[in-house]
């Protein structure tokens, strides 16, 4: 065999992709891994050029290759896109890419690509474990127990627990948990509020949380907080609980920085995929326990691609990033304002029914084309079609929730655009 | 006779099995024959030239976690898990030589045949 042969044997077989790229995104070299998770993004059409490609869940590695000044070095290593919004893991699909760049040269740009849902999956379960471990391990001093019932109001609790936490039974006892255990930071993506804690609870048998919990003087102390079923009745919400909680010693890393550049759009500052497909499934949750209606709005620029080409990139993203601006303004507090594609937009609103979503939607709308944008070849007016469904409408299923208000997305971009659909014609 | 582009979406499944490796050697398209193990048994002197790779390293293994990674997915490789009937032609972009190359597969499997096909045009 020539060492050519041998060479090309070698790129053909690596289990991870490799690509060669120009400043423009066309691909010069390529290997077959790569185009195993490349063509099914974007069909044959975009498999030429890696920014078309990756437009639809990986906006962001434009920008990100854009404006890396240096002719050389490691742009950015392992970043993470997530590539499948839906809920199960499909067949021969992956859901998380791992993605490195590297800059060759002033026009030469080298990306890997590898499938790492496995690897994510692991260790969301691992953190988990991480928390268990660590309550075995650092031995137990002092642990304060409280008895919930299932509507979740305090029946019982132990002395150590009115000692860690300075609170008299009477000042405990009665109340709803929701009073007495503190809400986890709501700007932290992986957090639970405390009854989606309990719901979960409720479904798994167990749930464990590690974060800052307040004593009756105010003085924030480390907890890690474990919530157990205590029985095992068949009816459902009328299980009690056991809440053991430890007064332990903060971790060290503070995870702050981590947690803005994991969910946050580098260029819009809008939430991203991954953070969009959490809170989905949070919400999801908390729709089947509390029967609060969830809402999502899907947003899709007019004519962006006439932007792009009549302004360039820069003016195709000072119109994401003023959109952005526009709907994270406006938003309801709760609600999450995500990029999920080139400009394509979704607003996630818990606890708003489709009357409600439709409302906020028309406002954005009326906003978005109401706000000139200022860009270096002149003012920018953009419109934007949207679409909005209820998860009661399809019956608890996301994934057929983000399909509806798609569908009524489109048919607004059929029928003229710049409006609200919230109904299927 | 017919000509290549028309015998490449026409050609049987049958008619590939009753030729001889050097018949399939002087078709103008690629063809790669495996068995439901995605074992390769057929790799004929039109892939191999495109490929730049030699039959003999490519009979006798898992195609689709070797050279032909670029069609384990759910477009190409889980179809011919999924579907037992199979005679279908798909637009893709292969990786001949590490340069992507558009292409049109046209993918083939049959109940009672035990090798399933892959024919790549240029």
């Amino acid at each position: 065999m020539s060492n050519d042969e041998k060479l090309l044997q070698f790129l053909y077989a690596c289990p991870v992709g490799l690509i060669e790229f120009d400043a423009s995104g066309r691909i010069t070299m390529i290997n077959p891994h790569a185009m195993q998770h490349l063509l099914p993004l974007g069909g044959p059409a975009a498999s030429e050029n890696f920014f078309t490609a990756m437009e639809n869940c990986a906006p962001e590695l434009r920008s990100i290759a854009g404006s890396y000044t240096s002719d050389h070095g490691t742009i950015r290593g392992s970043h993470r896109i997530f590539v499948d919004l839906a809920e199960k893991r499909r067949k021969g699909r992956p859901q998380v890419l791992s993605c490195s760049l590297v800059k060759l040269g002033a026009e030469r740009f080298m990306a890997t690509l590898s499938d790492i849902s496995d690897e994510v999956a692991r260790e969301h379960r691992l953190r988990q474990a991480d928390t268990w471990f660590s309550a075995l391990i650092d031995g137990i001093n002092d642990y304060g127990v409280i008895v919930v019932s299932g509507d979740l109001t305090v029946i019982s609790a132990n002395r150590s627990f009115s000692r860690q936490t300075g609170r008299s039974f009477e000042q405990v006892i009665g109340r709803s948990v929701g009073d007495i255990l503190l809400t986890p930071d709501a700007d932290d993506p992986g957090m639970d509020s405390v009854e989606d804690q309990f719901c979960m609870a409720a479904r798994d048998g167990w749930n464990l949380y590690e974060g800052w919990e307040r004593r009756a003087n105010g003085e924030r102390y480390w907890c890690q907080r474990l919530i157990v079923v205590r029985d095992e009745d068949e009816k459902a919400g009328d299980s009690t609980f056991s809440v053991i909680l430890r007064d332990v010693p903060p971790r060290e890393s503070d995870s702050g920085d981590l947690i803005t550049m994991l969910t946050r759009d580098d260029l819009t500052g809008a939430s991203n995929r991954m953070y969009f497909h959490k809170t989905l499934r949070r919400e999801k949750l908390r729709w089947q326990s509390r029967k609060d209606p969830l809402s999502l709005v899907m947003l899709d620029l007019d004519h962006f691609k006439a932007i792009n080409d009549r302004f360039g990139h820069p003016g195709g993203d000072a119109v994401l990033c003023a959109v952005a601006r526009t709907a994270l303004a406006m938003k309801p507090a709760n609600a999450v304002f995500a990029r999920l594609g080139g400009e394509e937009f979704a607003l996630l609103l818990p606890g708003r029914g489709l009357q409600e979503a439709s409302r906020i939607a028309s406002d954005l709308c009326d906003a978005i084309a109401r706000t000139p944008i200022e860009a270096a070849q002149g003012k920018i007016t953009v419109t934007a079609s949207l679409g909005c469904a209820e998860l009661g409408e399809v019956q608890g299923s996301t994934d057929d929730l983000i399909e509806l208000a798609d569908s009524r997305l489109y048919h607004v971009k059929r029928t003229g655009r710049n409006r609200v659909l919230a109904t299927t014609p | 006779m017919l000509d290549n582009i028309s015998q490449f979406e026409t050609i049987s499944l049958q008619d590939l099995e009753a030729m001889e490796d050097d018949e399939r050697d002087r078709l103008s398209f690629g063809v790669i024959g495996m068995q439901a193990d995605t074992v390769a048994d057929v790799y004929n002197a039109t892939e191999s030239q495109m490929s730049g790779v030699a039959p003999d390293s490519v009979l006798g293994v898992p195609f689709f976690e070797t050279i032909g990674q670029c069609m384990n997915n759910f477009m190409v490789a889980q179809r011919f898990e999924d579907e037992r009937e199979l005679d279908d032609i798909v637009p893709y972009v292969l990786t001949l030589r590490m340069r992507p190359q558009r292409v049109r597969l046209r993918l083939l499997a049959s109940a009672d045949i035990s090798r399933q096909y892959i024919l790549v045009e240029r």
